[in-house]
């Protein structure tokens, strides 16, 4: 409650902030507030408490999921420093945003209503629209803004007619309720609540970039901002997965549901994957390789035992480390390729900055899912958990996908290491060489001791 | 503390020359940390009383069923002396290359040599699986770095292919892992998996697919001839002489005790396609005018042929196939060190380019001649004993297979003498003078040649090795 509390207020206060001139107070005030409400997650660790007559459950899932979510803001802000430090106007206007879409965020990881999830999404998403069009003189940032807008309140009309439908077949929105009557239905079949349920789904989906509701997701991650494009498939895509199995991680799935769980699973690891071969800019590379590992987070969610959370919550956590780390380094190489996104930009990178160089491989060693880095022990027990539930063939088909994957990464770090070559010259700042080391420091610690990250 | 050891002195020396790069220094340094393993691997040799010496045996992650355990038995013990043995001889083989950044060629091979340590240090599946991976990731770099022509496409199909099967190894070992029954992964545990025999014909492939390419036996061997022809000298001496007897040990130790009955099933195919690829790779060797691209391929042969011994599944061809994958690890030094010796005087591996070079280099004639001597597997050499076991132990299981694969000596004597014949003799067209072999070649090709030829009269302390492995190994196969 009053972490929730603090960040919306925190959001208002850098409004002032901004409003008053004082831009360099921005990042560290909103970091302060940020580890301030971290502080308030983890002393209240271990307890249970409903918020707003039981509308929001903060259990230890949400509290763990939340306070992931805060660490990647806290990281993003510092990354902000550098990245806002030539911008001119609005730049508090884009630090609030980003609390104010945290704050969805922390809602739909703990919502036991779903009122209180479609609010969350929506509290998430808005912010988003604005952010995705941040730079006003871009042609391709108010594209994205404007595809995204419409797509997602597209998934938004989807996600209410679901939840309509369930409570049309349920009589009621509270979570709990649901998962009994889905309990009560057994084998028979409820029309009602079964197009509910695939209408909700749907909705959710669109937020993680499942396919096929992924459309909206390459052109605005390369459109937007990068700090946005971070944004988004770090703190967006924890907190929509969160939600997704809040939503039906206690629930018995009609037969049909989980079909469509494994349709789109599959679908999503093709496409997310096969696609990925073909970019030749970072940023839409990104774009389809957080498909691709949606893809291997749904087969997480293709059958549900005590383990799941946890391992939805590592994958997580360490594939939005590598990311952050990753976009940052794309910002630095764009900068000094004025603007330039293809992956040509890492040419030489090991000769012009060694360390930075090293980093990049580590991170997208552990995309890649390279053993000791975390990576590979998020995709390694994924794929027991999905064996353990018997989904052999999938799992394998999940494997080859695995393959591929690895392809992609390696060529941008062959890139990276092109011999004879140097590459550009990136400015570093101090701040961004510590977020990005830190990264792949924490990327290969998590990967030797993989104990440490656990809910 | 052996354990601790064999992965820190390589792993730390390569930290350190890394960062430190001290230039003028790091092959010796390099030489010195090689060198002390292989003091640690022949003291825990002579300590080495019999069994499985399990170091350490602990949970890393208990709750994901992660486990670190790490030991050795009579064939892991085989495999540690081959790669210490032969690692200094790689080392050394880099004076005569003039290889830019000596300090980090000298670091990424040292981290091989971690990494294959923990490869034959492992006693745990998963354990052994991400030693396994990990051994790529210096070798990439090295490839990627140092190689010749088209090494970015070459490099990058070679990384993909290997984890193509590491991946395949990963699926079947959760799955193995998922099915429980008392199995935690440790190799100690692994006989208790009892898979009915439907399930272990196919699982036999998934686990096999790894090795399969890593050895590699036809029709998975599409990545290595162009590897091993690109790859610089050192690099190609690390895959072929050390890395892909890591698919060797992975046959025994992971896709035996699991799929045995599986084994059996499929032992004739495997056979039949190892031979396949001795054959046809002992052809090709002979139509090649590289000499470098000349040893890759009869490397294929030879590789071939230790597949197919092994898959004998009886005493003499697993004994004999162990046996020749350490002589096969010394000659491939060796061949490839002459290879390197030569192009350093003629300036192209060519052979076209060469000829009558032993009235100029007499002795490196002379040491070259020993070298083929073991490669054609006359008698009193070490290939001769290794193959010798193996072709009776083929015998065993069908005579008409041993044939096909005794023709492979027969092909390998042709394409070895004829490319000594391009290379040393004929007339003189080299009218210049030339340095014969130096104190740098000697140091490396006599040490070695001596090895070959001691173990060829008196093969005893390598067969002692592994005859309790592979006898218990056997049992447990008929048990089944």
């Amino acid at each position: 409650m009053s972490a929730l509390v603090l960040i919306s207020v925190l959001g208002v206060v850098l409004l002032y902030l901004g409003l008053f001139g004082n831009r360099g107070l921005l990042a560290p005030v909103g970091i302060v507030g940020l580890l301030a409400a971290f502080v308030f997650f983890a002393a209240d660790w271990q307890l249970e408490n409903a918020l707003f007559a039981g509308l929001v459950q903060f259990d230890t899932y949400a509290r763990s999921f939340s306070m992931v979510l805060i660490v990647v803001t806290v990281l993003l802000f510092l990354f902000g420093i550098d990245y806002y430090a030539k911008v001119r106007e609005n730049v508090a206007e884009q630090y609030a945003l980003m609390l104010f879409s945290l704050i969805g965020g922390l809602l739909i990881t703990s919502f036991s209503n779903l009122i209180v999830l479609f609010l969350g999404i929506e509290i998430l998403s808005i912010p988003l629209y604005i952010l995705a069009g941040g730079k006003r003189d871009s042609f391709r940032s108010g594209e994205a803004a404007f595809k995204y807008f419409v797509q997602g309140s597209f998934a938004s009309g989807f996600l209410l007619l679901g939840l309509a439908l369930l409570y049309g077949s349920t009589a009621s929105f509270d979570l709990p309720a649901i998962e009994a009557h889905a309990a009560s239905i057994g084998t028979g079949t409820d029309m009602l609540f079964l197009l509910g349920l695939f209408f909700t789904i749907a909705g959710v989906a669109f937020k993680v970039a499942a396919v096929p509701f992924h459309f909206w997701s390459p052109d605005v991650y390369e459109g937007a901002p990068t700090l946005v494009t971070a944004f988004m498939s770090t703190v967006v895509k924890t907190a929509a997965f969160a939600a997704f199995y809040r939503f039906i991680g206690h629930m018995q799935l009609p037969e049909a549901v989980h079909t469509m769980l494994i349709l789109m699973t599959v679908c999503t690891l093709f496409l997310g994957n096969i696609v990925a071969l073909r970019q030749t800019q970072f940023k839409r590379l990104m774009a389809y390789s957080s498909i691709a590992h949606t893809g291997f987070l749904l087969l997480a969610f293709l059958g549900f035992d005590a383990r799941t959370p946890d391992v939805l919550f590592y994958y997580l956590g360490t594939y939005a480390l590598a990311t952050v780390g990753l976009f940052i380094v794309l910002t630095l190489a764009k900068r000094a390729a004025k603007g330039d996104e293809h992956i040509h930009i890492f040419r030489g990178l090991f000769r012009s900055n060694p360390w930075l160089a090293i980093v990049t491989m580590l991170l997208l060693l552990s995309l890649a899912g390279i053993p000791l880095t975390a990576g590979f022990v998020a995709k390694y027990r994924v794929f027991v958990l999905s064996l353990a539930n018997g989904y052999l063939l999938t799992t394998a088909f999940a494997v080859v996908m695995a393959l591929v994957g690895i392809y992609y990464y390696v060529i941008v770090i062959r890139e990276a290491f092109t011999p004879g070559e140097r590459g550009l010259q990136l400015v570093v700042a101090p701040l961004n060489w510590l977020v990005i080391s830190l990264c792949g420091i924490a990327v290969v610690a998590l990967g030797v001791m993989p104990g440490l990250l656990r809910m | 503390m052996i354990v601790a050891l064999l992965l820190l002195i390589p792993f730390i020396t390569a930290l350190a020359l890394m960062f430190l790069r001290p230039t003028q220094q790091a092959k010796n340094v390099a030489l010195i940390s090689t060198l002390a393993s292989l003091g640690v691997v022949l003291f825990a040799w002579s300590a080495y009383t019999g069994g499985t010496v399990i170091h350490y045996n602990m949970d890393w992650v208990p709750a994901w069923g992660l486990r670190f355990v790490m030991g050795y038995d009579g064939v892991g013990l085989l495999m540690l002396i081959l790669t210490a043995v032969v690692f200094p001889f790689i080392i050394a083989a880099g004076y005569g290359e003039k290889l830019q950044h000596p300090s980090l060629v000298n670091a990424l091979l040292l981290f091989t040599q971690t990494f294959l340590f923990g490869v034959f240090l492992a006693q745990n599946t998963l354990l052994f699986y991400i030693f396994y991976e990990l051994s790529l990731i210096p070798v990439f770099f090295f490839l990627l770095y140092w190689g010749g022509e088209h090494r970015r496409a070459i490099t990058v199909k070679f990384f993909i292919y290997t984890l193509l099967g590491g991946l395949s190894l990963l699926f079947g070992i959760i799955y193995c892992l998922g099915q429980g029954a008392g199995f935690n992964g440790d190799f100690a545990t692994i006989g208790a998996l009892n898979f009915p025999l439907s399930t272990q014909i196919w699982l036999f492939w998934v686990l096999f697919l790894a090795f399969a390419i890593k050895l590699p036996i036809f029709p998975f061997h599409s990545w290595q001839p162009d590897t091993y022809a690109m790859a610089p000298l050192q690099g190609t001496m690390v895959l072929g002489a050390v890395m892909l007897k890591m698919g060797l040990y992975g046959i025994i130790k992971i896709v035996l005790p699991i799929v045995p009955q599986g084994v059996i099933h499929w032992q004739e195919t495997v056979i039949v396609l190892a031979l396949i690829g001795a054959i046809y790779g002992g052809i090709i060797a002979f139509r090649q005018s590289d000499l470098k691209r000349l040893i890759a391929f009869s490397s294929l042969s030879h590789v071939g042929l230790l597949c197919a011994g092994l898959f004998a599944w009886n005493s003499y061809g697993v004994s004999g196939s162990l046996y020749q994958a350490f002589a096969h690890a010394l000659l491939v030094v060796c061949m490839l060190y002459i290879s390197g010796a030569m192009k350093e005087r003629v300036g192209s591996s060519e052979m076209g380019a060469m000829g009558g070079l032993k009235l100029r280099t007499p002795r490196l004639a002379a040491l070259f001649l020993l070298v083929l001597v073991n490669a054609v597997a006359l008698p009193l050499t070490q290939s001769f004993v290794g193959e010798w076991l193996m072709f009776a132990g083929l015998w065993q299981v069908n005579g008409w297979l041993a044939f096909a694969a005794v023709s492979t000596i027969v092909l390998g004597a042709i394409y070895m003498l004829f490319a000594y014949q391009r290379v040393m003799l004929g007339p003189d067209k080299w009218a210049l003078e030339m340095t014969d072999a130096t104190t740098r070649d000697h140091l490396v090709l006599v040490p070695l040649i001596a090895v070959t030829l001691f173990l060829g009269v008196y093969p005893g302390p390598i067969l002692d090795l592994v005859d309790v492995p592979v006898q218990q190994l056997l049992s447990s196969l008929s048990l089944n």
